[in-house]
């Protein structure tokens, strides 16, 4: 039996690694190393409750933690499941040599984050993601050498060989050659993250554009909780990106502002109170965002030493990347895209809505529902990785192939047909067009005049999109990733107009209560170019 | 600006040079001005003729990756870390790291990965030693294998022999969390990389993560000379 994983993050490589134990041989595919992928940027922590985390917490009060926070559609079962793993995962991160920061008594430290009702937050120093990157690229190496595992770069995903609603792999483009690839396989297991590219500027990584979501959901897959996107409201902008501005800097007493005539008005402050700074991602942003004006957070009047203990990495984001001393003068801060709560619909198994095909990772939606607690994504990222395993280890292998030459000669023509339009609008133009509509109009705030506006233009650009430029002076990813990402953005914009209320992480200004009635996760398929939306009243990804 | 590029179409043809002309903000990153030249409907040299996009890779742009590892007029960076205020003079030029074969204009093929496989550096049952040195431990497992620490370093050529620092970095994280497995990567460590480091320590000075090989050198020499200093 074998499996083909794309996507070499945590939840790919625990994914590989617990399948490897399993005894089951592992493609990984990924365009770069593990190194370069998204997950090595999560700083603040991982959560899990374990036996000796605090007195009167519990798996329990995780769960219902994890459940108020994504509004009460995240799946009690799914986190049920998440939460009682914790601690598992935790000693199992710890026993592949993941370094943990630890008390004085060598047992790993815990923080407090946002949303939880007590300390629970397991951490390594400043990059936690990357010490567990570092510690699963090693565990991985143990079954690469035993033949178990085997690694490919230079690959990207371009399609998967799916016939009548069953997965045998994908089609793959290799990157050096320039050529697509067929890799037959059992199971194929989808871990590409999430899908920041829709949005140009974000938090995370270049390398996470939503591709495969999106070609999976034309060929079949449900999406599901689209319109869900969580920012954070404190970040840093540069030319390339916007950078992370922790929230430890509000935790340190951090006052957000802006200036009238002059002065500073503390508008967190002013309207909820002395703990106005600490008030959750969604509500900071939003206000931020409604003020319409330069915001900044202000640290200068804390002492110079007490910066350099407690926030040594924000003072040196600043200086490096805009030169700014935090000593001494404010941050100037907006609101950014950070995480996508959704994705793939995946069952409790995480098996897609097509047999074989499963995903993990950020590019599935479980757990968090209508917003993401800090410190649950990593938990999420390995446990669904662990329970992909698990259930493709108890399947059976099919080995028999339905012949797909026909589907590979087509995508072939298809791709070299590209290259002969001729257009002045080169690919790159139509990508930055979509990162602008989804910013103005699937942004923090929204209401049904945006969302329409902007399935307008997402309609113009597909229809545009057969006819572009191809360039064959960048990877012919970047020229066919295209078409399915503005079809994902095309659905994620329509989630977002069907869902006629305001919850968690989707305000609408038109409906701004949450209403009983949508208390579900929202569906998208994609039937004959069009896009279905519901709601999952059944719970059909509850089972 | 003008910026001066190595490039080279794929592994098997000639690399050449080609200028362009950079007029974008003066507080850019060089990853900036790459994304800046790439970003036109038309790319054009400084001649003012038709080309390709510039290729190379990124992915955090905020230094914790290590994908956009490049040279910027002749000194080992990441790309997205070296700043247009930083440069001296008028002209700006980017080439590929020497070390590694070049896939297509800045983008290597870093063999790190396949060297620790190829020579079983992984850690298997783990059963750290007693006082283990955290901060040793956390700051080793930092390595982006960017290879810059590589690109300096006098002894390295080929990777054939001598693997250098990053092989050294997770050499000392497996001796670290496996006692039994300490002394077999003690003997493989000697062979590539003890026996031939010239101690230049270029590799420490320019490592982005500011990791301390002396630290980890020093342990594994240790559990060479069986000196008994088997502490982490
Ligand atoms: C700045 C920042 C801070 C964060 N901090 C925290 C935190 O403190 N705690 C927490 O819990 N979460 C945090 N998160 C979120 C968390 O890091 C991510 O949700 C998690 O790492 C996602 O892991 P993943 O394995 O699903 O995806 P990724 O790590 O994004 O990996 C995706 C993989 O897929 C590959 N890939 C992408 N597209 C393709 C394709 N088309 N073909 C083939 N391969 C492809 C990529 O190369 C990569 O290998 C943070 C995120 C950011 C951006
Ligand atoms: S040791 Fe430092 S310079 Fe060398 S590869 Fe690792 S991070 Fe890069
Ligand atoms: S892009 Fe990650 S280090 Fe430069």
């Amino acid at each position: 039996m074998d499996a083909l994983i794309i996507g070499s993050g945590i939840a790919g490589m625990a994914c590989a690694v617990r399948l490897a134990r399993h005894g089951i041989h592992v493609t990984l595919i990924s365009p770069s190393l593990s190194e370069h992928s998204e997950s090595v940027m999560a700083a603040g922590g991982i959560n899990a409750m374990l036996t000796e985390n605090d007195e009167g917490d519990s798996v329990e009060s995780h769960v219902q933690d994890t459940l108020k926070g994504g509004s009460y559609i995240g799946g009690e079962e799914a986190v049920r499941g998440l939460c009682g793993h914790g601690e598992e995962i935790i000693r199992f991160l710890e026993s592949i040599g993941t370094v943990f920061s630890v008390d004085g008594e060598g047992r790993p430290s815990r923080r407090a984050f946002g949303g939880q009702s007590h300390k629970r937050t397991y951490y390594c120093g400043a990059s936690t993601g990357k010490q567990i990157v570092s510690a699963l690229v090693m565990e991985t190496r143990r079954f690469e050498a035993a033949g178990m595992i085997t690694r490919r770069l230079k690959y990207s995903f371009h399609s998967g060989l799916i016939k009548d609603g069953i997965c045998y792999g994908a089609l793959l483009f290799n990157l050096e050659r320039s050529r697509l690839e067929a890799f037959f396989s059992d199971f194929t297991v989808i871990a590409t993250g999430g899908q920041n590219a829709l949005f140009g500027k974000t938090t995370g990584s270049t390398m996470c554009d939503g591709y495969a979501a999106g070609r999976l959901f034309m060929q079949g897959a449900d999406l599901k909780n689209l319109e869900f996107i969580q920012y954070h409201p404190t970040t840093l902008e540069t030319p390339q990106k916007k950078m992370l501005i922790s929230e430890a800097v509000r935790g340190e007493g951090g006052r957000l502002f802006y200036l009238e005539n002059g002065e500073r008005v503390y508008f967190m402050e002013d309207k909820y109170g002395e703990k106005g700074n600490l008030m959750t991602r969604d509500i900071v942003s939003r206000e931020i965002y409604g003020c319409g004006k330069d915001v900044f957070l202000d640290i200068s009047f804390l002492d110079g030493q007490t910066i350099d203990e407690r926030l040594p990495e924000v003072r040196d984001l600043c200086m490096k990347y805009r030169g700014i001393d935090i000593k001494k003068e404010p941050i100037p801060v907006t609101p950014s895209v950070h995480f996508f709560m959704g994705g793939l619909a995946v069952h409790l198994n995480h098996e897609t809505s097509i047999l074989n095909l499963f995903a993990v990772g950020e590019c599935a939606s479980m757990y968090h529902g209508a917003n993401r607690l800090g410190g649950n994504s990593l938990l999420s990222a390995m446990y669904s990785g662990f329970v992909a395993a698990d259930e493709i280890s108890g399947r059976y292998s099919h080995r028999k192939y339905p012949d797909f030459s026909t589907y590979m000669e087509n995508e072939r023509k298809i791709l070299n047909k590209d290259y002969d339009s001729r257009s002045s609008f080169p690919v790159f133009y139509i990508r930055d067009l979509l990162s602008v509509t989804m910013n103005d109009d699937l942004g923090i705030v929204r209401d049904e005049k945006n969302l329409k506006k902007g399935r307008k233009k997402t309609d113009y650009y597909l229809s545009v999109a057969d006819k572009l430029r191809y360039d064959r002076s960048v990877s012919q990813y970047t020229n066919y990733s295209l078409k399915a990402m503005l079809t994902l953005a095309g659905a994620t914009l329509k989630a977002a107009e069907e869902r006629r209320e305001s919850r968690g992480a989707h305000y609408r200004s038109d409906y701004n209560e949450t209403k009983d009635e949508y208390a579900y996760a929202t569906l998208v398929s994609y039937i004959n170019g069009d896009y279905s939306v519901r709601l999952d009243r059944e719970n059909i990804y509850e089972s | 600006m003008k910026v001066n590029i190595l490039r080279r179409e794929t592994r098997d043809k000639e690399p050449y040079w080609e200028s362009f002309i950079y007029n974008g903000p003066e507080d850019n990153s060089v990853a900036g001005l790459l994304d800046y030249i790439n970003y036109n409907d038309d790319i054009r040299n400084d001649k003012g003729e038709k080309t390709t996009r510039i290729d190379w890779e990124c992915s955090c742009i905020q230094g914790i990756c290590g994908a956009c590892a490049m040279i910027v007029n002749d000194k080992p960076v990441l790309a997205c870390e070296a700043f247009l205020r930083d440069i001296e003079g008028e002209e700006i030029t980017l080439r590929p790291l020497s070390k590694f074969p070049v896939i297509h204009d800045l983008v290597v093929e870093r063999p790190m990965h396949e060297i620790l496989t190829d020579n079983n550096v992984f850690i298997g049952e783990y059963s750290p030693a007693e006082n283990r040195d955290f901060q040793q431990d956390y700051n080793a497992a930092k390595c982006l294998k960017c290879g810059l620490c590589i690109e300096v370093c006098p002894k390295y050529t080929d990777g054939r022999m001598f693997y250098g620092a990053p092989f050294a970095n997770d050499c000392y994280l497996v001796a670290a969390r496996n006692e039994q497995k300490a002394g077999e990567i003690a003997e493989i460590y000697e062979k590539h990389f003890k026996s031939e480091c010239a101690y230049d320590l270029a590799c420490e000075k320019i490592c982005p993560m500011g990791i301390k090989f002396t630290a980890s050198m020093k342990k594994l020499n240790s559990i060479k000379r069986g000196d008994g200093d088997r502490s982490f």
